[in-house]
């Protein structure tokens, strides 16, 4: 029972992250139509960030309890990344073929790998003062660290923010009218340059957001931004591109399903989600939500 | 099928060789040091060119391998500038080096060896780390006729299957499938209690090789214990609490583990968390193996911690081998960072070609060719950092002594190292195939030469 219950919150605090992944390179095809490859790296420059902030205040004697502000700016980092990145990179793009966007964001994608390489060097980072502020709790015999129930209730939280930005603010009128139709958001006086960065700096956010707060629970290594991408994209095949509920159910079928395999079929642990998302693609190829 | 006899567990891992401590390096020192510098000081015979001697390193110089690439060229290049600094080869051909990275992906990395022979005219092409990697470049190095010494790429298939018979390809590091075994007698010596066992590996070839061996050896070590649970999470996998917990729920006395570099260290900090280090013993392949200093002191005490059964920079320690002591301080000197074992690796791999070259070079004057080279490596036995290495002359394959121990934490490093009364050694014979044993696919058709060995030759423990 209690494996029960932890295998249950593990898929939670498995969710919350690659939601928070897949919503914001769903929410930047939603709007500007780009597929984002750079996108998993942006979660893992919020990792480094996020793990090399807390080991330097920690360093200079910052308390502990502190660290965890930090935490939130290893994700503003990100997003100020995403404010110079789209008007010098990705807007020329916005009006050639599609395979120059997959292109430029790929190419993107291996100048950051190596650019976090320079930075921080090879060896794994790891922010553990943070994870060790919040107690374990205790479940049947096993025990549970506290940390990621907070992981939990922030994807949770973040979720729930974001849909309330798109569906009950002004802003997410613009943001939606932009992505239905730009010319004429344009026509009717919106600066759709002003929604495009702000829209892309969102999607940073969430990325750099999600490899923040899982980088306390295991380690800032080179090449998570890699896994992350693809695992990102198994999400949104089966939530469907550009869809925020999509995300949501996608991400929850995700690690639902991969914590199962762990459990009960280890040899078909690789296998398992590739197989969902070819099943989601044969049955309904533009994802359970999406529309396109 | 072949009934394996029975035999005394304590009797069993005594003809296995294992010794605890580390007091001896078994093997070692049959090469005196002093033969090599004497070897050094005559000089060379005949005319030999001033022009460079061009050597290819293909390594990880991106991507989450690049923990294992970066002091494989840092070793090279150590040992470069060393020679290069008593003027080359034979005093008169210095070491240039180009190199490529290996995270290209295998078909690109082979069209780059073709490339480096033919545009970069090298001498010489070196480094390799992974095992998906040397098996395609092994034949191409044939096929160009370029002598090669990859540093690591350890799968038992390259020897077993893809070069049978090497004439200009060399390796350095042991072969996989000691890793396994080294592991397996490790926990059969300190835990012989264990009963029920967990598994955790990366899911290919390396994984897959550790699992096998492991469980075949342990199976003759420790009769009667069973695998309670198995997984295989996809290799660069940093999220893994599903797997502990599974792994939790499986109540095993041992967990081993083959998962290593950032997936090692994020692994074990989730692990701490969820308790497993007091729950059961964890014995790994490469815990220590990929970076001395990419663990925290938060690692446990008392795992048995892998090096890839090749090299760890603390042993052998001390001032009772000098050329290790020598080579970590002028390492450390150079990189201000401790040497891994492909540093050691590629390190030596240049220090074994120079004396090669000098050997010939005394033999028949001039520059030899690489025939002449090929042949003074052939058979070679050579005082490493790491203990004595020789150079098998049937399969070109390099053995050293098996080498595995426990964490413990010190005050000397900040970082977690072996505790030094526990290291265990294993002579590497014991632990391999012997010369000519039927490869796969000649009378048998185990997945390597050892697994036929271990099921054919060795005997079953009792007590």
């Amino acid at each position: 029972m209690s494996i029960l219950i932890i295998q249950i919150l593990n898929s939670l605090f498995y969710a919350s992250v690659l939601f928070l992944i897949a919503a914001g390179l769903s929410l930047i095809f939603g709007v500007m139509r780009i597929v984002n490859m750079a996108h998993g790296t942006f979660y893992a420059v919020g990792a480094f960030t996020a793990a090399w902030l807390v080991a330097r205040a920690v360093a200079l004697g910052v308390p502990t309890i502190w660290t965890f502000l930090l935490i939130p700016l290893g994700a503003v980092v990100v997003a100020l990344i995403g404010v110079v990145i789209e008007p010098l990179l990705l807007r020329p793009f916005y009006r050639r073929a599609e395979e120059y966007q997959l292109l430029v964001t790929f190419g993107l994608l291996l100048i950051l790998e190596d650019v976090i390489r320079l930075v921080w060097g090879g060896l794994p980072l790891s922010a553990d003062p943070v994870m060790d502020l919040l107690p374990s709790i205790h479940i049947g015999g096993l025990i549970y660290p506290g940390y990621n129930l907070v992981v939990i209730t922030v994807g949770a939280v973040a979720a729930l923010l974001l849909w309330a930005v798109i569906y009950r603010t002004k802003f997410g009128v613009m943001l939606r009218a932009t992505s239905q139709d730009r010319r004429m958001a344009s026509a009717l006086g919106i600066n759709v340059g002003l929604v495009y960065v702000a829209a892309f700096a969102i999607g940073c956010f969430m990325a750099g957001l999600g490899g923040a707060i899982i980088v306390p629970t295991q380690a800032a290594v080179l090449g998570m931004g890699i896994d992350a991408l693809v695992l990102a994209f198994v999400v949104v095949v089966i939530g469907g591109l550009g869809s925020l509920q999509g995300a949501l159910v996608g991400a929850l079928i995700v690690s639902f399903v991969r914590t199962a395999g762990i459990q009960f079929f280890p040899e078909m642990e690789l296998a398992v989600l590739y197989l969902i998302a070819a099943v989601v693609l044969l049955v309904k190829p533009t994802g359970l939500f999406g529309s396109v | 099928m072949h009934e394996p006899s029975t035999i005394d567990r304590r009797k069993f891992l005594g003809a296995l060789g294992v010794t605890v401590g580390g007091t001896g390096l078994a093997g070692a020192g049959l090469v005196a040091g002093p033969q090599l510098v004497k070897a050094a000081t005559e000089p060379p015979k005949g005319k030999i060119p001033d022009t460079p001697y061009k050597t290819g390193h293909l390594t990880f110089l991106t991507g989450p391998a690049a923990v294992l690439g970066e002091p494989s060229l840092k070793g090279h290049t150590l040992a470069a500038e060393e020679i290069n600094a008593q003027g080359g080869f034979l005093g008169k051909r210095k070491i240039e080096t180009i190199t490529a990275d290996e995270a290209a992906g295998t078909d690109a990395n082979v069209k780059e060896l073709r490339r480096m022979k033919l545009e970069g005219k090298i001498d010489l092409f070196t480094g390799v780390i992974s095992s998906g990697n040397s098996p395609a470049l092994g034949p191409v190095s044939e096929e160009l006729s370029l002598l090669s010494i990859f540093v690591d790429g350890c799968t038992d298939f390259l020897f077993d299957k893809a070069v049978p018979q090497p004439k200009y390809l060399f390796r350095i590091t042991n072969i996989q499938s000691a890793d396994g075994i080294t592991s397996a007698i490790g926990a059969a010596q300190a835990w012989p209690q264990v009963r029920k066992i967990a598994h955790l590996h990366p899911d290919y070839a390396y994984g897959r090789n550790a699992a096998e061996h492991f469980t075949l050896a342990i199976e003759r070590l420790l009769p009667g214990t069973q695998v309670v649970s198995e997984s295989w999470p996809k290799l660069g996998t940093t999220d893994f609490t599903s797997h502990i917990t599974k792994i939790l729920s499986s109540n095993p006395d041992l967990l081993f583990t083959s998962v290593w570099g950032g997936d090692y260290v994020a692994w074990y900090k989730q692990a701490l968390r969820y308790g497993l280090f007091g729950k059961m013993k964890v014995a790994t392949t490469l815990a220590f193996g990929v970076a001395p200093h990419a663990l925290g002191k938060d690692h446990p005490e008392g795992v048995l911690a892998g090096v890839h059964s090749n090299y760890h920079f603390t042993y052998p320690g001390g001032d009772r081998w000098p050329v290790n002591k020598d080579f970590v301080q002028r390492y450390y000197k150079r990189w201000n960072e401790y040497p891994n074992f492909q540093s050691e690796g590629a390190y030596v791999t240049l220090y074994m070609l120079k004396k090669a070259i000098e050997r010939a070079n005394q033999l028949i004057g001039g520059w030899p060719d690489d025939e002449v080279i090929i042949s003074q490596l052939e058979g070679m036995g050579y005082d490493a950092p790491s203990g004595y290495l020789y150079i098998r002359p049937d399969n070109h394959q390099g053995y050293k002594d098996a080498v595995i121990g426990f964490s413990k934490n010190s005050a000397e490093y900040p970082f977690p190292t072996w505790d030094p009364d526990r290291i265990i050694t294993i002579p590497i014979r014991n632990i391999t195939a012997p010369p000519n044993w039927p490869k796969p696919g000649q009378g048998h058709n185990e997945s390597t030469a050892a697994a036929d060995w271990i099921k054919k030759t060795w005997p079953k423990a009792m007590g």
